[in-house]
């Protein structure tokens, strides 16, 4: 019985979540006057219903009125309007019927594949990014019913236009309804790319590209979790797909969801921003060509979209004091993203485990492993498409998609080359469109080629893709805690549950599948205070870490009112750090004031790591060295001194500093060109201070799992560290700082 | 409308402080406060982790709190501190054992420096105890206490050969 209610209330919010949208979609399609075919309604009022739909929960949550009931008397009310304003009667055309041929096909082959997909979105959540941080923020929004200040996870910066739905439907059904309103964009796109190949006069194309797109692997398995990527393709494509009528029809009130659309696109994720040029370029051209106004039409997509951009801006630079955290940290410098880890990120995204991009066509077709998954062989055939360039629709696709496509660029995933998968599989089947025999082989090719069971055969065994589905997990007949037992993520996540008190905070090196636990979990590379943490963990493990070279400037005695140490060289790599930062006078060191005004430049924010007698915490550059950076203490009043010692580690040892100082003139003077170096081991282990700085930073729990630098260290010398063994499940400890 | 522009526009503002740029200097830690468990140096035959710290010659414990050792029971410890460092062990020698070997000695060392060489002329419960040089010992990396048995027990059963019974050895500050 509470398996059957649990598969009703995922299967409310997902229904729900889908036709609020839907409904917010065609009051505002309705309302605009703008006449569509029958599918083409149902399928755009979805899309920009659920960029409405999405705007209101974000308002609901900047509110902090993200609560249950109120979801629900809102949701009952738009659906109840829109039934009462008739938007469940059809209006518009039917398209010409699909030839009986290629109705079979697509029924046989879409029907087949729907079973799969369905009982996959059905299944408790188990993917890695929706566990981790897809749902792992919803689940967040879920408990404080809006948006919490987060600064210590990268990802809650992000923009999360189809996380909002996910919120929506989450409050119901949980993890499963999510990913059923992914699988429902999902949906839409496959119906999409047909409706327009049948607004073409393309059937048959329309009917083997959405199967192309349908049966791909990575598409197959991204869109049937809560994770974004088909989504956002979805967006992509009815934009594509509204321009198109625009520049048929010219009819201005289709602005209005062209500016929605785009600015949506950049609402779900940032990389699909290239949607906004995209329309502005497509609608100035278009204009300029037939001699009408640009002006106007631009302003009113450019109004819309910003309306749809900037509350992401602005919570981002509200919570992260960066609009575009977690990038863009160089122009708007903050405490919350390290210029470091964003430098890191964009070189491993545009790399992966590569080792050369002549293996990227292979692996993103065939392999699957160091890339993240495969859209399948038949995409080998992509050069094909470019005979699609005959057509003018092909052109536009083909443009399309090199647009939507090149945000790969920046992250070689296969799940990055998503939103232009249906633009290939369109202008590949226009280009053989004529060939129909080679069209039905090709879908044949691609449905059987694609099916879990053959995909194995010739796919790495590491490749990210639906291995198989469990229907009793989906109908919860198997419980969700059996069937997610194996995973590691939800494991770890139960075991927080159990053994953390509910105010307490985990840090970890690994990512847990956050979305299941309610404890507020700090992931190592996720936020510059988390990696604060990580260096404070790391330093009594490694010697390079530690503040064994002591760099002393020696000078004749003097008055000084401000002493800065300069770093003068220009290091492409590494950072520059300082552990502690002492002055003396008469050979003795001066006690530090609470008067001293103390900065630095980058990162002020630390700048106490080097003034706080403590040598497992350092002020660090995060960023590679520059001629310039300085750390500065500026005296209440004169100061005399003699000599200024710099602890620091050998991972800076490529940092050359100087001595500069403000004298009673007001002058800034080099003091000394550079300091004596002499090298002092510590005498102490640096583990007890480690933890004791956790502690002081309000983390008493540490979880390490045996795949994490040190796993072996924490467990063999667990009270040098001042910590004792809490839990334990497989290969991971959670550790209590005592 | 101008007004509401004007509310809006201001509270957009108001939330957005500077961040601070300048700082006093912070509370001092005093890392001499730290005092560690005092057997954290210690390696507890009996402890579930003991295997993480063996590098050789000591036998499984088969459930007691002990374990037999073979010619050269070796162990590796880190220490918290360098100075005022002392190797301690607690160990037996088997009545029976003692009746076929006779006396023992045995050879203490830690990081291939001989601490020490000591005969004992009876069976029974022994104790080690002596301070180390901080030379010797570094505290960002593990040390090796290794144990040197002359003469070793052969049972006429098996012909298994058996050192010391070993409860806990490391070091004490």
């Amino acid at each position: 019985m509470h398996a059957a209610w649990t598969v009703l209330a995922i299967l409310f919010g997902w229904l729900f979540t889908v036709a609020t949208a839907w409904a917010l979609g065609t009051l505002l399609l309705r309302k605009l006057s703008l006449v569509f075919y029958f599918w083409e309604e149902r399928l755009f009022a979805f899309l920009v219903g659920a960029a409405l739909l999405s705007a209101i929960v974000f308002a609901l949550c900047a509110a902090h009125l993200a609560w249950k009931p109120l979801f629900l008397v809102l949701g009952l009310a738009i659906i109840f309007y829109a039934l009462r304003m008739g938007a469940h009667h059809p209006r518009g055309d039917l398209f010409t019927p699909l030839p009986r041929r290629w109705r079979w096909v697509f029924l046989a082959v879409f029907g087949t594949f729907t079973v799969l997909y369905f009982i996959n979105a059905l299944e408790p959540e188990s993917s890695p990014d929706g566990m981790a941080y897809h749902l792992g923020v919803v689940a967040k929004y879920q408990r404080t019913h809006g948006f919490p200040r987060i600064t210590t996870d990268i990802y809650a910066s992000l923009s999360e236009g189809i996380e909002l739905l996910f919120l929506w439907a989450f409050e119901y059904g949980r993890h499963s309804a999510a990913a059923l309103v992914h699988y429902a964009f999902f949906i839409a796109l496959i119906f999409l790319i047909l409706s327009y190949a049948r607004r073409i006069g393309r059937p048959g194309a329309g009917v083997a590209a959405a199967l192309f797109t349908y049966a791909s692997p990575v598409v197959g398995l991204d869109g049937t979790v809560a994770y974004i990527d088909v989504g956002i393709t979805a967006v992509l494509f009815a934009l594509f797909y509204l321009l198109q009528i625009w520049d048929q029809d010219r009819n201005p009130q289709l602005l209005l969801p062209i500016g929605i659309l785009a600015g949506f696109s950049y609402a779900v994720k940032y990389t699909a921003f290239i949607a906004v040029p995209y329309a502005l370029c497509f609608i100035a051209w278009k204009s300029w060509r037939a001699r009408k106004p640009i002006l106007r039409p631009i302003l009113v997509v450019s109004l819309l979209a910003l309306a749809f951009i900037l509350p992401w801006m602005v919570k981002s630079w509200i919570e992260v004091a960066n609009p575009f955290s977690p990038f863009a940290n160089r122009i708007f410098p903050n405490p919350y993203v390290h210029i470091s880890f964003e430098d890191t990120y964009r070189k491993f995204m545009r790399v992966y485990a590569l080792t050369s991009y002549w293996q990227i066509p292979w692996q993103v077709t065939v392999r699957g492993d160091l890339t993240t998954g495969l859209i399948g062989p038949l995409f080998l055939l992509t050069p094909i498409a470019l005979l699609a360039l005959r057509f003018r629709e092909g052109r536009q696709l083909l443009l399309a998609g090199l647009i939507f496509g090149a945000p790969y660029l920046t992250n070689v995933g296969t799940r990055f080359l998503i939103p232009a998968v249906p633009f290939v599989s369109l202008s590949l089947a226009l280009a053989l469109c004529s060939l129909e025999w080679l069209l039905l082989v090709l879908v044949a090719v691609q449905a059987i080629g694609c099916w879990p069971y053959v995909v194995q055969r010739y796919c790495s065994p590491a490749a990210w893709r639906l291995v198989e589905v469990f229907p009793k997990a989906a109908l919860r007949i198997q419980p969700e805690e059996a069937y997610l037992q194996d995973n590691l993520g939800y494991d770890l996540a139960r075991m927080i549950e159990r053994s953390v008190p509910s105010d307490a905070k985990v840090f970890t090196f690994s990512q847990p599948g956050t979305a299941y636990t309610s404890r507020q979990i700090l992931v190592g590379y996720e936020g510059a205070f988390n990696e604060l943490l990580q260096d404070i963990l790391w330093t009594p493990m490694f010697r390079d870490f530690q503040p064994t070279r002591i760099l002393t400037f020696q000078f004749s005695p003097r008055e000084l009112r401000k002493v800065r140490v300069v770093q003068t060289a220009s290091v492409p790599e590494g950072q520059w750090s300082v552990a502690e930062l002492r002055v003396f006078a008469g050979g003795q060191e001066l006690p530090r004031d609470p008067g001293w005004r103390l900065t630095a430049h980058p990162n002020p924010w630390d700048i106490q790591l080097a003034f706080d007698n403590s040598a497992v915490t350092r002020w660090r550059s995060w960023q590679p060295p520059q001629p310039g950076m300085y750390l500065e203490i500026d005296f209440p009043g004169d100061q005399k001194l003699d000599s200024v010692v710099v602890e620091s580690s050998s991972d800076s040892s490529a940092a050359k500093i100087k001595l500069d100082g403000l004298a009673g003139d007001g002058k800034w003077a080099t003091i000394a060109a550079a300091p004596v170096e002499s090298i002092r081991l510590s005498r102490m282990s640096l583990r007890q201070a480690a933890t004791a700085e956790l502690k002081a930073r309000g983390i008493r729990y540490v979880l390490i799992t045996d795949d994490n630098i040190g796993a072996n260290d924490y467990r063999s010398y667990a009270k040098l560290w001042g910590m004792k063994c809490v839990a334990q499940q497989g290969v991971a400890r959670l550790y209590y700082i005592e | 409308m101008t007004r509401i522009a004007v509310a809006i526009l201001a509270l957009v503002l108001s939330a957005c402080d500077r961040l601070p740029e300048i700082y006093p200097p912070p509370e001092q830690r005093q890392p001499q406060a730290l005092t560690p468990d005092p057997y954290a140096m210690m390696v507890e035959m009996n402890d579930p982790d003991a295997a993480q710290h063996i590098v050789k010659d000591i036998y499984e414990p088969f459930g007691s709190p002990w374990r037999w050792t073979g010619k050269q029971p070796t162990v590796k410890v880190l220490v918290y501190a360098t100075d005022n460092v002392k190797l301690s062990a607690d160990f037996a020698i088997w009545d029976d054992g003692f009746k076929q070997t006779g006396p023992l000695e045995l050879s203490f060392s830690v990081n291939g420096h001989s601490l020490d060489k000591v005969k004992y002329a009876t069976p029974g419960y022994k104790h080690f105890e002596k301070p180390v040089l901080a030379e010797w010992l570094s505290a960002d990396t593990e040390s090796t206490i290794s144990v040197d048995v002359d003469k070793l027990y052969v049972s006429p059963q098996d012909g298994a050969k058996f050192g010391i019974i070993l409860t806990r050895i490391g070091f004490l500050r």
